[in-house]
C-alpha cells in the first residue's frame, strides 16, 4: 500500500508535527517514507501544509496533489483539500473552525471538534493530536501503538506533555 | 553501518560533507538552506573543525577560497540569491584551480523571488555562472540519500579535478525528510602537492587566477578546457528507468524527477510506454544517451521547475527531428505528477 497524506492549516496548529509523527511511525514500521513541509514566508497564522508518503515501494513524488487521507485544520485548508482527495479517500475536518460539510458522496468525511475535545483532555494545544487520532481510527496507515512509541521517544523528558499528547491521541481514536 | 535513519535533505548534505572530511564551512543564512548552516554550526566545532557564519555570501566564498588553498576540504552552502553573490569567488577558484564544494539549494528568482523551491539556476550552474571560460561539475540529487551520497562524491570530484563542484538541489528536496542509509566516513584524503601549507624546506607555491602575459594565458585556459573535456568524457551520470521500450521519455532532475517517476508509473498502468531519464550530473549533461534515444524515435517530455532551461540541453542533445514538450512550473510552485501525466496523455 502507498499512503499519500496531506495535512493543512494555520502555521502554529501543529500541522507539520502530526505529519512528522505519521512519518516516524511509518518509518519505525519498516516502510519507505517522505515528509515535505510547504509554507510561505510567514509562519504562525499563515497557511501551512505538509505532505507525507508512507509506502512499501520506492516513493516518487514528494509533493502530493491527490491524497488518500487529508486533514483540514482550517477553512482555507478545507477549501483547498476537499476537491482533491482521491475517490473513497478520507477527509478529517476540524469542525471547531470549519463549518462547511462536504457534498462529495465518494468521500469519507469525518467532522471532529478538535479544539473542544482537546480542552476535555487538558489543553487546546493538542487539537492537532486529536485530529491525528481521528485519522488512525479510520485508516490503517500506521498503528496507534507505533505513534505512541514515537511520542514516548520524542517527549521522554517532558512527562506532563507526553501524557497530554497520549490522552489526546486516544481521545481522537475513540471517535466513531 | 547500514542502519536506516530519518534525515532532512539539507542535513544530509551537511553530514555527507562531514563524512567526506570537510574541515571548514563558511556560510551565511538564507532560506531554504538554513538548517544546513545551523547543523554545521553545531557539528563542526564539536569535532574540532572550523565553522564560521560570515557577514555575507561574498565573504563566505572568499573564505572558502582562502581556506581551500591551504589544502583543507572546504564548503559553503547557500540559496539562489546568495549563489549569485558567490559567482565572482567561484570564477576565481576555477581560474586558480582550487577545489571546493558549493551547495545551492535553489529557490525562486529572479531577484529576491520567494522561498519556494525552484530549478531556475540551471543555466547559472551548468554554464559556469561567473565570468570567463569555466565549467563546474554539477550534481543534481533527487532524494535525501543522494543529498548525502552526491555531496561526498562532490568532494572527491573537486579534488580530482582541482575545481569547485556544485551540489544543485531545489528547496523542496532540501526541506524534505526521508529515510537514508548512513555512509562510512572517508578514511584518507588525497595528497595536495599544490596547497599553500607552509614553504619550509621546499620551493614556494603560488595560487592565483591571474596571468598578465597574453601568450601564457591562453595556454593556461587550454589546460582548463582539457580538464572540462575530461569531465565530459568521464563524469556523466544518470539514472534510466523503463527506457528499453519507451516511446516517450521524460527528462527530469531533482524533485521534478520524483514527480516524473510517479507520472511514469501511472502512465505504465494505463499502457503508455513511458520511461524516465534522470540526469544526476547536469554538467556534464548526459547528451549521448539522449541522442541514442532520439535515434530510436522517442518523443520527449522535459519536466522542470524553471522557464525551460534544461530544455535547451535536451534540444541540443536530441536535435530537431523528435518532438519535445516542456512541462514546467516556476515561481516556487512544485511540479505535480498530474501535470506530467497530462502531457503524456496528450502526446500518446
Amino acid at each position: 500500500m502507498n499512503w499519500e497524506i496531506t495535512i493543512s492549516g494555520f502555521g502554529g496548529q501543529g500541522v507539520l508535527f502530526i505529519g512528522r509523527l505519521l512519518m516516524e511511525a511509518g518509518f519505525a514500521s519498516g516502510q519507505q517514507v517522505s515528509w515535505l513541509p510547504y509554507y510561505s514566508g510567514e509562519k504562525r497564522g499563515g497557511m501551512c501544509s505538509c505532505f507525507v508518503n508512507i509506502s512499501e515501494e520506492r516513493i516518487g513524488s514528494i509533493f502530493i496533489s491527490h491524497p488518500d487521507i487529508a486533514v483540514a485544520m482550517n477553512p482555507a485548508a478545507y477549501a483547498m483539500l476537499e476537491p482533491d482527495v482521491k475517490p473513497d479517500g478520507l477527509l478529517i475536518v476540524n469542525e471547531s473552525l470549519v463549518k462547511e460539510k462536504s457534498q462529495r458522496p465518494d468521500l469519507k468525511a469525518v467532522y471532529v471538534p478538535t479544539v473542544e475535545l482537546a480542552k476535555e483532555v487538558g489543553d487546546e494545544s493538542v487539537a492537532n493530536i486529536i485530529a491525528l487520532g481521528a485519522v488512525l481510527a479510520r485508516a490503517p496507515v500506521v498503528t496507534t501503538s507505533s505513534v505512541i512509541r514515537v511520542l514516548n521517544q520524542m517527549m521522554s523528558k517532558n512527562k506532563p506533555q507526553l501524557e497530554l499528547n497520549k490522552a489526546a491521541l486516544l481521545k481522537g481514536c475513540e471517535l466513531s | 553501518m547500514s542502519e536506516r535513519t530519518l534525515m532532512g535533505g539539507n542535513i544530509a548534505i551537511a553530514e555527507g560533507a562531514i563524512l567526506a572530511g570537510c574541515g571548514a564551512y563558511f556560510g551565511y543564512p538564507i532560506t531554504p538552506q538554513n538548517d544546513l548552516l545551523e547543523h554545521m554550526s553545531v557539528r563542526l566545532p564539536a569535532m574540532g573543525r572550523v565553522f564560521l557564519q560570515t557577514e555575507s555570501e561574498l565573504a563566505a566564498i572568499n573564505m572558502v577560497y582562502g581556506a581551500a588553498a591551504t589544502g583543507v576540504r572546504c564548503m559553503t552552502s547557500t540559496s539562489s540569491p546568495g549563489f549569485s553573490l558567490q559567482q565572482e569567488g567561484i570564477s576565481y577558484m576555477a581560474g586558480a584551480e582550487v577545489p571546493c564544494v558549493v551547495a545551492n539549494i535553489m529557490r525562486a528568482g529572479p531577484g529576491l523571488g520567494n522561498i519556494g523551491g525552484a530549478q531556475g539556476d540551471y543555466m547559472q550552474c551548468t554554464r559556469g555562472g561567473g565570468h570567463g571560460d569555466y565549467y563546474l561539475i554539477t550534481l543534481a540529487p533527487a532524494s535525501v540519500q543522494e543529498m548525502m551520497d552526491l555531496t561526498m562524491l562532490a568532494f572527491e570530484l573537486a579534488d580530482k579535478y582541482r575545481n569547485p563542484t556544485l551540489v544543485m538541489a531545489d528547496g523542496f528536496l532540501g526541506q524534505s525528510v526521508e529515510s537514508i542509509v548512513m555512509r562510512e566516513p572517508v578514511k584518507s584524503l588525497p595528497p595536495k602537492d599544490w596547497a599553500i601549507d607552509g614553504a619550509r624546506g621546499r620551493d614556494r607555491r603560488l595560487i592565483n587566477s591571474f596571468e598578465m602575459n597574453p601568450i601564457d594565458h591562453p595556454k593556461r585556459i587550454r589546460l582548463l578546457l582539457e580538464k572540462y573535456e575530461r569531465m565530459r568524457l568521464e563524469e556523466v551520470r544518470y539514472e534510466g528507468m523503463l527506457l528499453d521500450d519507451a516511446e516517450i521519455v521524460i527528462v527530469a532532475y531533482g524533485s521534478a524527477a520524483r514527480a516524473a517517476m510517479t507520472a511514469m508509473n501511472r502512465a505504465r498502468k494505463n499502457n503508455f510506454k513511458v520511461g524516465l531519464l534522470r540526469p544526476i550530473t547536469v554538467f556534464p549533461f548526459p547528451s549521448q544517451v539522449l541522442s541514442d534515444l532520439a535515434e530510436k524515435g522517442s518523443k520527449f517530455i522535459v519536466a522542470e521547475m524553471s522557464s525551460g532551461q534544461m530544455l535547451e540541453d535536451v534540444r541540443i542533445s536530441v536535435g530537431n527531428q523528435n518532438e519535445i514538450k516542456l512541462v514546467n512550473t516556476y515561481g516556487g510552485v512544485p511540479l505535480t505528477p498530474d501535470m506530467i501525466f497530462e502531457a503524456i496523455d496528450l502526446m500518446s
